[in-house]
């Protein structure tokens, strides 16, 4: 099990109008899922279209197995495979037609995936692009992207327009598609399943800024709800980020409340770990929804 | 397989011990005989909804102590271990149980008399509904 790091960003900057995307430094390693969250409008869409080079950094660079990605050499390109959220100018091609030219331009373009995909998914390959749904329409360009079986896969968005079954069958799709060989996904998502079931970590934009990278369970771990067995006094407590009553409080950091509580005997009826959404939500707006 | 390993995120036992526990916990109980294929660490983290790290923490544990054995290109499977670690599997897991009742009515400010008290009434009303045959095991 390598941990190399198969993307690194460094220092970026990027402007679109009066928005400021960074500055970002994050990297991603080989073998692990990433979940890029935050609220609208945070940059994640962004950050992945600079990272595709479907956008010019200001400032910074990026480096894709090692290799800086403005040089001349596109080489990484091929080991990317990259869903946007849309897709432009293919309304007036067949999902054939569009899977003749993916995979003439992906040499590891796996075939047997891809139909298996389309059985699965029940995905029209004679209907023209325009012509299907949103949901359809996102399932064939799910199909067209993860059969190129490139070793890192960006996810904008994919689950968006799919019904719960698809996106349930989705989630076993891309643990499938880990196991391949060595791997890298990237997923920026708003579907709290796919955080909890797929992500080892956790990526959390808001504004242009990134908050952080973290280890899910380095989250779901120290964020805690506490119902007291007394009031509390009106002092401030250690990781304390909310008292929802004089009897109710919420930590950011278990061990460091735990141990200030132990330390003045205050003590808790329950405890209570935080779901992954609601640890989400503190970190974007300050408070539980 | 799916295995049947219940995670309770309100303990204070890490994560990756819980799991090890368990898995140790079926072995011995004979629920996974050797050579049982165990789930990969990719889809084991789906079913838990935990990161590969953790899952992997406790499968590299369990490698360690000669539980579980992973052959490369093959995947992971319970291995062959001798029935006196099995008994030491199953010891460790009624003391601690044991002990974490203890605990939870320590808690409660019981004093260590009462708490004797208790465990020996208990035992009494399984002797006295006669729920248990000689060797300990439930009907």
């Amino acid at each position: 099990m390598t941990m190399e790091k198969w993307i690194e960003i460094n220092r970026l900057k990027k402007n679109v109008d009066d928005f400021q995307l960074g500055p970002i430094d994050l990297s991603f390693e080989a073998s692990t899922i990433t979940a890029v969250v935050g609220n609208n409008g945070a940059g994640k869409s962004t950050l992945l279209k600079v990272l595709m080079r479907l956008a010019a950094q200001n400032e910074g660079e990026i480096k894709v197995f090692g290799q800086l990605i403005d040089s001349e050499a596109e080489g990484w390109k091929k080991r990317i495979a990259y869903l946007p959220q849309t897709l432009v100018g293919c309304d007036s091609f067949n999902g054939n037609q569009l899977r003749e030219l993916v995979s003439k331009w992906y040499p590891t373009w796996d075939q047997s995936l891809f139909e298996q995909l389309v059985e699965m998914y029940q995905i029209p390959l004679t209907k023209k692009y325009g012509k299907l749904s949103q949901g359809v329409q996102q399932k064939l360009n799910l199909a067209l992207t993860l059969a190129r079986d490139a070793e890192i896969l960006i996810l904008d968005e994919p689950t968006a327009h799919m019904d719960i079954p698809s996106k349930q069958l989705l989630l076993d799709v891309i643990v499938e598609w880990m196991e391949r060989g060595e791997k890298l996904i990237i997923i920026s998502s708003h579907q709290a399943e796919d955080i909890r079931k797929l992500a080892d970590y956790v990526v959390v934009m808001k504004e242009g800024q990134l908050l952080g990278k973290f280890e899910k369970e380095e989250l779901t771990s120290q964020y805690k709800q506490y119902w007291m067995e007394d009031s509390l006094p009106n002092e401030p407590i250690p990781g304390v980020i909310e008292r929802k009553n004089e009897r109710i409080l919420v930590s950011k950091c278990a061990e460091e409340t735990e141990s200030y509580l132990a330390s003045k005997q205050l003590k808790w009826l329950r405890a209570k770990n935080l779901e992954i959404e609601e640890i989400i939500t503190y970190m974007l707006i300050g408070k539980a929804s | 397989m799916e295995l049947p390993i219940r995670l309770s995120k309100e303990s204070r036992e890490p994560i990756y011990h819980q799991i090890e526990e368990q898995i140790k916990a079926l072995i011995a109980g004979g629920q996974l005989p050797a050579g049982t294929p165990l789930p990969s660490i990719r889809v084991l983290s789906k079913e838990l909804e935990i990161s590969v790290i953790t899952t992997r923490r406790a499968y590299q544990n369990l490698e360690y102590q000669g539980f579980i054995r992973t052959t490369q290109g093959k995947g992971t499977f319970v291995a062959e271990i001798e029935a006196s670690k099995k008994e030491e599997v199953t010891v460790s897991a009624v003391y601690q149980a044991i002990e974490k009742a203890v605990e939870t009515a320590l808690r409660h400010d019981y004093t260590l008399e009462q708490i004797e008290a208790v465990f020996q009434e208990i035992i009494a009303s399984l002797k006295e509904k006669g729920g248990h045959d000689d060797d300990g095991k439930m009907d």
